[in-house]
């Protein structure tokens, strides 16, 4: 982030952007030489450095764009007091010759003052004067410097000229790919207040408690130091309000991940860490069990009216899926607290709470039986987890059954295929299998795997008429032939429908007949 | 049940209810009260007689105060209408009037949580020593990296401002010295954060150019009370002299400003630029943002001013005015910190500006006191409000002349000495007229925050 005075904008028709620079040659020249003046200079002092900087100035190079640069690579130095004399012990020493040999009004008794100073340190007079005020900003000495690729100082430039230009923000709205716990987790801790919403994709949107009464740039900083969370991510947009503070017009600032990622510094994109060894210890036992149920770390926000809330995993099953909290500390009224969020959402959500931690008796959370609740000490426990999200998926198929009996769905096609129409309906294809093969739709015939037309299945019939010959048999696999090429698959179960059996001769299919029964 | 808690400088009001203060905040689907607004809110529930449980203040506890200040006639007068007013409203006294002791007896009495709000370090450790002396307890600290809440806490306005959502609970009664700061469209949250009932704001120049002091009563209170200088002076301020003495640059000195300038002039005549006002000014600044011939204009006209406002010239004469005045307790302004170091340098007198480390500071304003060192030089850090020790001469190393208010506060920390009046001396550079821009200048920064 930079002083507001060197963020330099365009600003048209009510839009504004930071003017970014671009890896052109003549900026990583000015970036280049930069660097190595830094590179070069370390031992001298700061005001060599802002020497050296004003005389690209001089060049023509625009003045924000230079001390920008140089305000960054400043902060990748370290500078400090030239060691010797403290300057500010030398002062007093100084300062009280004078009172004992009244004021340097005359170059003689300046002299005198600091040859009296400079024997009492037992030092040169040179040193007394090079000393006096060395502990001031341009006199400090640059000890050392971490030197970066010019192109990297670029992008670094431009994130923090766009942070820069969000200090004057007064709401920020962004929509990205993931990071969701880190990125809420910045705002509670900022003091920032957000809101969700569904605009095609997942949108937030940011701003402060006071926002309520006033246009405000309070939240500004805040919003600015959340940025470099948010675009940690493969993919983002953000779009924000700028209270331009020279006009005090309201301009709108909008940036996408895909078009200016490129020229940004983006932070590293942490790897999924752990918040404890209990939730780490659940997700790799958990993964180790081949249960059919996918569990995701950090999976995206549950909108719950507004708020949103962030649980630790979530577990899924075709469509049913299942959220988990892992509970450390807790109170009975943190509990409620959660509770009452979680009724605003349409999902299921299994809680782990500590035993060991628990602030208040557990009794007190017997009587709240709507908190499905899983009791652990060290370790979660697999098998009520397990009894749980099979008894969730139970009864969502039963109640997704329930509800395909109910429905007369009316069906044209040729073939009905369970799966892809429980994906397409966003059920299970258990529900939907057992809810059409029970009591087959008018007019079809329910196969293993799907619906086949009865029109279709004559069609079957009439061609393996054709093909039984005087025998009245047919070998196995040309019957499969005909079957597939109608586009059905289960062969063994169409045979049946039509009134067909199979004749074995020892295991091997090559050898087997078709016959009627 | 109804719960009122404090939320981040701002109150919430949980519960099927609202107030006539509040606003319906969808984000949090709760009710939302301006601290500011809090006891209002407070008393709409009593009124109502509704059931309610409230969370708000988080005070710090009370401690033993001993109050020793003894106030003049018109500071009493002073603090009997602040009191007639509910305890809210703003004192306007001239600056060395005392301002600070009415505050502190107004704290002896009410023996309340106070939060004291000033513009500068500077001010912290003067309100803080001022409160062991006279109500014999220790305050408090926020700003310049401290943070200790007591019963009595002074913090710099922008502290106060940062951290409103973690102190706006904490006192009943706000004291804003300098309170034409706080009109400010970021200050002004700081009296909007917080929930002190008890309001005081003082000052000695209550009126801002941009007119926005007109929001003040409804953030801190009425004026209550105003007494002038006149009335005061002789009686209980001292009265100085004030000369202004012209200095000529040297030929080298005279050529190159007169170089830079006329490149400036050049700039403004070819562009049709007029500066008359502030305004002007301001608009020409940000040109210069985008034109680089402007820059260049801008940069000349500055060289020109440092030019005039360090002539060697002028430091001579500081020189031969020094060891005339050697007696004298010196008190010197410049504008700009550069100038502080070359004098402070070239005298070996103690310097202090905005890099002055706070130890040091301390210790010589001390030291000034006590009369250890005769002479001080500094840019404007301390032309407001501070309590500087006083001295019998000012040295002002203007660049073109300064305006009267600027001079009437210097000249008002001058006190005069064995019988002698104070004196308070300009230098202003000859031949080298751009009063106008300087005076806007400064005029200009009188009124930022």
């Amino acid at each position: 982030m930079l002083p507001s005075e060197l963020l330099a904008v365009w600003k048209r028709k009510g839009d504004i952007w930071p003017r970014y620079a671009r890896a052109t040659e003549d900026s990583l020249e000015v970036a280049n030489s930069l660097i190595n003046a830094y590179k070069d200079h370390v031992g001298e002092k700061k005001s060599v450095l802002k020497a050296f900087a004003s005389e690209l100035e001089d060049k023509g190079y625009e003045y924000r764009f230079v001390r920008g640069l140089a305000y960054l690579l400043d902060r990748k130095g370290t500078f400090k007091c030239n060691e010797g004399i403290n300057p500010v012990e030398l002062r007093r020493r100084i300062f009280q010759a004078t009172e004992e040999l009244g004021l340097a009004t005359t170059p003689e008794r300046r002299r005198r003052i600091v040859e009296t100073v400079a024997s009492e340190l037992k030092v040169r007079s040179e040193t007394v004067d090079e000393f006096l005020y060395a502990d001031l900003d341009s006199e400090l000495v640059l000890e050392e410097f971490e030197p970066l690729a010019p192109d990297e100082l670029l992008k670094e430039y431009n994130l923090s000229l766009t942070q820069t230009l969000l200090f004057d923000s007064t709401e920020l709205n962004f929509t990205a790919s993931g990071n969701w716990q880190r990125i809420f987790y910045a705002v509670k801790r900022l003091g920032l207040i957000y809101e969700v919403y569904k605009d095609g994709r997942f949108w937030v949107k940011i701003d402060g408690p006071a926002s309520l009464f006033k246009l405000t740039r309070r939240y500004g900083t805040a919003t600015a130091k959340l940025l470099p969370t948010i675009i940690a991510n493969p993919e983002w947009t953000v779009e924000a309000k700028i209270l331009w503070r020279y006009t005090n017009e309201i301009c709108r600032f909008k940036l996408e991940g895909w078009k200016h990622r490129a020229m940004l510094k983006s932070p590293q994109q942490p790897k999924v860490s752990y918040d404890s060894a209990v939730e780490q210890d659940f997700a790799e036992q958990f993964q180790g069990l081949k249960t059919g149920w996918q569990l995701k770390r950090e999976p995206e926000p549950v909108p719950a009216g507004k708020q949103v809330i962030i649980p630790d995993f979530s577990l899924e099953k075709e469509s049913v899926k299942v959220y988990m909290e892992i509970v450390g500390f807790w109170t009975l009224e943190y509990l409620l607290r959660k509770m009452e969020k979680l009724k605003k959402v349409e999902a299921n959500m299994l809680v782990a709470v500590n035993e060991n931690l628990a602030c208040e008796k557990l009794a007190n959370l017997e009587k709240n039986a709507q908190l499905n609740i899983i009791y652990y000490h060290d370790k979660i426990p697999l098998a009520p987890v397990l009894r749980y999200l099979e008894g969730a998926f139970q009864t969502v198929q039963t109640r997704q059954t329930g509800l395909l009996k109910s429905l007369s769905v009316i069906f044209t096609e040729p073939f009905v295929n369970y799966e892809e129409f429980a994906a397409r309906i966003g059920v299970s294809t258990e529900a939907v299998k057992e809810a059409l093969t029970e009591k087959p739709p008018e007019g079809y015939t329910a196969m293993s795997d799907g619906l086949v037309r009865r029109d279709k299945l004559e069609q079957i019939r009439r061609k393996i008429e054709e093909q039984l010959g005087p025998t009245g048999r047919l070998p196995l696999p040309d019957a499969i032939r005909i079957i597939e090429s109608e586009g059905v698959a289960d062969a063994t179960k169409s045979l049946e429908a039509l009134g067909y059996k199979i004749n074995w001769h020892g295991i091997n299919a090559e050898e087997a007949e078709v016959a009627k029964l | 049940m109804i719960r009122l808690c404090f939320n981040k400088g701002t109150i919430l009001l949980r519960g099927e209810v609202g107030t006539p203060y509040g606003k319906w905040d969808p984000r949090v689907e709760c009710y939302r009260i301006k601290a500011m607004h809090y006891w209002d809110a407070l008393a709409y529930l009593k009124e109502s007689k509704l059931a309610f449980q409230d969370d708000v203040p988080n005070l710090p506890p009370i401690q033993q105060l001993n109050s020793t200040v003894e106030l003049r006639p018109y500071q009493k007068e002073a603090l009997d209408r602040w009191r007639h007013a509910n305890m809210r409203g703003i004192l306007i006294l001239p600056t060395a009037a005392g301002k600070t002791y009415v505050a502190l007896k107004a704290i002896g009495l009410l023996r309340t949580q106070t939060f004291i709000v000033v513009p500068t370090l500077d001010l912290i450790d003067q309100w803080r020593k001022r409160v062991a002396e006279h109500l014999n307890t220790e305050a408090g600290a926020v700003g310049g990296g401290e943070n200790t809440v007591r019963m009595i806490t002074v913090s710099t306005y922008d502290s106060a401002y940062l951290q409103a959502e973690t102190l706006g609970n904490k006192f009943m009664l706000i004291v804003f010295d300098e309170v034409h700061h706080l009109a400010s469209p970021s200050y002004m949250q700081i009296a909007e954060m917080y929930i002190a009932p008890y309001r005081m704001g003082l000052t000695a120049t209550y009126e801002r150019s941009d007119e926005r002091h007109s929001l003040l009563p409804r953030l801190v209170g009425d004026p209550v009370y105003t007494v002038g200088v006149e009335e005061l002076a002789g009686e209980h301020l001292s009265p100085y002299t004030y000369e202004k003495m012209f200095v000529e640059l040297t030929p080298d000195e005279q050529r190159a400003y007169d170089d830079e300038m006329a490149t400036f002039r050049l700039y403004l005549r070819e562009k049709g630029i007029v500066l008359r006002s502030a305004e002007d000014f301001q608009k020409f600044i940000m040109v210069t943002g985008r034109d680089h011939r402007a820059r260049e204009a801008l940069l000349a006209r500055n060289r020109a001013l440092k030019i005039a406002l360090n002539s060697d010239a002028k430091l001579g004469l500081l020189g031969r005015q020094l060891e005339a005045n050697r007696n004298e307790k010196t008190l010197i302004f410049t504008l700009h910190n550069d100038l502080v170091y070359t004098i402070s340098r070239r005298f070996l007198i103690p310097a202090i500006t905005y890099q002055t480390p706070r130890e040091e500071r301390r210790e010589i304003l001390e030291n000034f006191r006590k009369g250890e060192y005769k002479a001080v030089v500094t840019s404007q850090v301390l032309d407001e409000g501070v309590d500087v020790p006083d001295a019998s001469a000012g040295y002002i190393l203007s660049g073109t002349g300064s305006t009267r208010e600027y001079i009437q506060r210097l000249g008002r920390i001058l006190r005069k000495v064995e019988g002698k009046r104070a004196k308070l001396v300009e230098f202003v550079s000859k031949e080298t007229v751009e009063v106008g821009i300087s005076r806007r200048r400064r005029h200009k920064k009188a009124t930022e925050d």
